[in-house]
């Protein structure tokens, strides 16, 4: 499987001093492999990216790193030379400069850009024992400084832009580190951040490896990869198949099919559905909510429209709105004949109408992760069902399961397991197929492929078409751009709780016209503007 | 995040051919748990039986013994069977079942014996007493939103106290004969509220797991969230809960009354820690990491059989609180230890 050049790539020359240096690092839970034999070093002053499908060991290995698994005997992980007692105390990365930011960010909303900061290193006076915030203060604001960058240290983290935010984290990360040294490993941290907030995270790191500090990425957006990453090591299945080739020249396509091990089957966008003919569309009128006013759009049958726009701009309330997840305060959605009004509609009522909401967040809204695959697929069923206490239907529910489990390629076929147990790809297959199973004619999905693999999210998306060719009516909202040109024949582009902007025909619809139409004035930048030419990094 | 080796081989790639091989194997009945840790506390109190068998022939080996250890326990099965109402939809410690159990055995004695009434009516009244307790409770927790510990452990406390006024801190007794026969009337050589128990605990396992009654309640506690957007009423689920762990505390306490004839109200607190260790440790039974009323119902009689059993071996009093303590700690750490494993 593996192909001849990825073997040669992984042979490139390592010079001496790495920063991160890892080598024979295995893990093993139960009686489950999970990481054999892993490699990986990073250089000083690089951007090196760790990319790899759900379930390959990216993330069991960034818990490696940051403590909280013990890696099986025999690994050794050495930061600028110097090896590290395994398992890994947090306590000895911060002596060595090294930190690790976790999804998110990792930053408490509630407490201050200083308490956030400074939480975990807060040093005690000598004999009161109290904080010296004075002393607090001026460590923090000089990591900002040493940055160049200026956020007010008592502002709330919660009050913050995405972009200030980005900025507090990695400046947290950052601090222990002495200028030029130190690692900064980055778990998934970028998945919620919008486009603007991305390339303004780029930008920063950009200017902080070129001072010597290295960036291990961990991330499942190909992009940062190929425009943000010096070097790439790609996991599969345990298993380093690529340890720190060069990005340089790397497609993305080329990328993902190191990363699935096959050739992507090609994830075009489908041909524009004709819609199916016959069939009146489905219209929105004068729907307002907390962030949207009076929005009205029509989606014919087969067609899948997307929504977007920046955040707060009211675009991810549509979905929920139109399943009475939140109350709308006016609207009204009429399809043949059907007219449903907006306010006071429930969930239950929505799921009787055919309405399904597949909404973000599979582990806060989606699944629940103890109970098992059958019962979170069968759940829509069980939980509308009339007579309460007749017996469920044991056969159906297995037939429906396999069913589900084989369109969408669930793996592994455990229907008795915890769904918790799945991989994040399958778990979300699992989330689309519950409600996908329940045959709904109108379909609404937020952020229906985030932080899932490559592999997945082709499945993901597949069904989604599928759906919609069988004459749905299907509304994605989403900040992805490559999601929505991926999956949409049409997106509304919203603006302040109005709809600004319709993009229709192809040439609209590619990632670069739906960022162009979010940021009115707004481009796709290469998210580092320089290509390094190799010697910027030499120390 | 927990993997095994088939997630790691299988996650996406469709027809590459030993990925194939590895994901198309079903594993089915397997992960339920190994059988070790399903069957791993019948198992050792299997090994306790013989154990003390074997050291006490003359007086554990006899009729009286069982009888008396399936007998007795009926306080505790309808207590446990109160607290998995609350605990499967989420709402972790419902410290008032234990007073509201004894308010609602306190109260047929004092009403019958000190007041007069007919004792039937007297029953009626304080089942439904102790359900309208459950209800307030469950309008404090869902519908205002009181962090459900507080709730409940003030609600318990306040019981009690109403209890002990209500009887004037006097154990009451002298309740008519016949009345005892809801509780004590032999079936098959056992009293008949062993077989109420069984019946109560047989039938809440069949609601859980073979309707979707069952399957909604164990979605509101996995998940409110989730639940609501499949379109569940969340919080009458959750508040009927209450009023149902409050019913069939109730229920108990009456049976508890009617079987002893009377009842010291000071005693309802004892059951507390029972109920809680018989709670826990049915999820180490039968299905391992999950709440169920069968692993309960085994695990009382087996706190039962320990506490008997060393008894016996000579312990006084003290016995059942190391007993029901110690295996409170253990057991949990058990079925904590192998869930992580299995995973």
């Amino acid at each position: 499987m593996t192909d001849p050049t990825t073997e040669a790539r992984s042979m490139t020359a390592a010079p001496p001093a790495q920063r991160l240096s890892i080598t024979g690092l295995s893990k093993t839970f139960g009686r489950s492999r999970v990481l054999t034999d892993v490699a990986l070093d990073v250089r000083p002053g690089e951007i090196h990216a760790l990319v790899g499908q759900n379930g390959s060991g990216k993330s069991t290995l960034a818990k490696i790193l940051n403590g909280l698994h013990t890696p099986d005997p025999g690994a050794s992980v050495t930061i600028g030379g110097v090896p590290l007692a395994l398992p890994v105390r947090p306590r000895d990365l911060r002596t060595h400069g090294m930190a690790v930011v976790h999804q998110n960010l990792g930053l408490v909303d509630d407490l201050s850009v200083l308490e956030n900061m400074r939480v975990g290193r807060l040093t005690p006076s000598r004999f009161l024992r109290r904080v010296r915030w004075a002393d607090e203060r001026a460590e923090a604001s000089a990591v900002f400084e040493r940055i160049g960058r200026d956020v007010a240290l008592d502002a709330r983290v919660g009050t913050l832009h995405e972009e200030e935010r980005a900025t507090v984290a990695i400046a947290r990360a950052l601090q222990d580190a002495a200028t030029g040294t130190g690692l900064i490993v980055f778990d998934e941290s970028t998945r919620a951040l919008t486009r603007r907030s991305l390339e303004h995270f780029f930008t920063l790191l950009d200017e902080i490896v070129s001072t010597g500090t290295s960036v291990l990425m961990i991330t499942h957006r190909l992009e940062e990869v190929i425009s943000g990453a010096d070097r790439v090591t790609v996991l599969r299945d345990g298993r380093a198949v690529v340890s720190g080739a060069e990005v340089e020249g790397m497609t993305e396509p080329e990328l993902a099919g190191l990363i699935l091990g096959s050739n992507l089957v090609d994830l075009e966008h489908r041909p524009t559905s004709a819609g199916v003919e016959g069939t009146a569309p489905l219209r929105v009128d004068s729907l307002t909510g907390q962030s949207v006013t009076d929005v009205s759009f029509e989606v014919r049958p087969g067609e899948i429209v997307g929504l977007t726009g920046l955040a707060g701009s009211g675009y991810d309330e549509v979905p929920y709105l139109l399943a009475g997840a939140t109350p709308a305060a006016t609207g009204r959605m009429t399809t043949s004949g059907l007219t449903l009004g907006l306010p006071g509609l429930t969930p239950a009522a929505a799921i009787e109408h055919g309405i399904a909401l597949v909404p973000e967040g599979r582990e806060r809204s989606g699944l629940a992760l103890e109970l098992t695959v059958t019962e979170n697929l069968g759940f829509p069923k069980t939980a509308r069902a009339r007579k309460r206490l007749r017996p469920l239907d044991r056969r159906a529910e297995r037939t429906l399961v396999q069913d589900w489990s084989e369109r969408l390629d669930v793996q592994p076929r455990r229907p008795r397991a915890p769904v918790g147990t799945l991989s994040g790809g399958n778990q979300q297959k699992v989330f689309v197929a519950k409600w996908l199973a329940t045959d709904p004619d109108l379909l609404l999905l937020h952020e229906p492929t985030q932080a899932v693999d490559v592999g997945a999210r082709h499945t993901i998306v597949a069904a989604i078409h599928e759906k919609a060719r069988a004459g749905a009516f299907v509304i994605v909202a989403g900040s992805d751009e490559n999601e929505l040109a991926l999956l949409c024949d049409r997106v509304l582009v919203f603006d302040d709780g109005r709809i600004r902007r319709e993009l229709t025909s192809t040439p609209d619809l590619t990632p670069d016209a739906i960022v162009a139409a979010i940021y009115t004035d707004g481009s796709r930048a290469r998210l580092r503007g320089l290509r390094k030419d190799g010697s910027r990094h030499e120390e | 995040m927990t993997h095994t080796e088939a997630d790691a081989a299988a996650s996406g790639v469709p027809g590459s051919s030993a990925e194939a091989s590895a994901a198309g194997n079903p594993i089915t009945r397997k992960h339920r748990g190994p059988v070790a840790a399903r069957y791993a506390v019948i198992g050792v109190w299997i090994l306790m039986i013989v154990l003390f068998a074997v050291l006490r022939p003359e007086t554990f080996l006899t009729e009286g013994t069982f009888s008396s250890i399936l007998g007795s326990q009926q306080a505790l099965v309808f207590l446990s069977a109160a607290l998995l109402c609350t605990i499967l939809v989420g709402e972790f410690v419902d410290m008032s079942l234990a007073s509201n159990f004894g308010l609602a055995a306190i109260l047929v004695p004092v009403l019958t014996v000190n007041h007069g009434w007919n004792v039937w009516l007297a029953a009626l009244l304080a089942v439904v007493v102790s359900t309208v307790v459950g209800v307030v409770n469950g309008l404090l927790v869902v519908r205002v939103g009181v962090n459900t510990i507080v709730v409940t452990l003030g609600m318990g406390t306040f019981l009690l106290g109403i209890a002990l006024w209500s009887s004037n801190l006097m154990p009451v007794s002298g309740l008519p004969a016949g009345f005892s026969a809801i509780a004590l009337t032999p079936v098959l050589g056992l009293p008949v509220n062993f077989f109420l128990g069984l019946v109560l605990m047989l039938g809440f396992a069949y609601v859980l797991e073979f309707t979707p009654l069952g399957r909604n309640m164990r979605f509101v506690g996995a998940n409110r969230e989730v639940s609501r957007l499949a379109g569940l009423r969340v919080p009458l689920i959750r508040q009927t809960a209450f009023a149902a762990g409050g019913l069939i505390a109730g229920v108990g306490g009456v049976l508890a009354a009617a079987a002893t004839g009377g009842f010291d109200p000071s005693v309802s607190h004892s059951y507390l820690l029972p109920m809680f260790a018989a709670t826990f440790l049915g999820t180490a039974i039968l299905q391992p990491g999950r709440f169920n009323p069968l692993g309960t119902l085994v695990a009382v009689y087996f706190l039962a059989t320990g506490v008997l059993g060393l008894q016996l071996l000579g312990g006084s009093s003290w016995v059942s609180s190391v007993f029901y303590g110690g295996v409170l700690v253990v057991a949990v750490t058990i079925s904590t230890v192998l869930n992580n494993r299995s995973r």
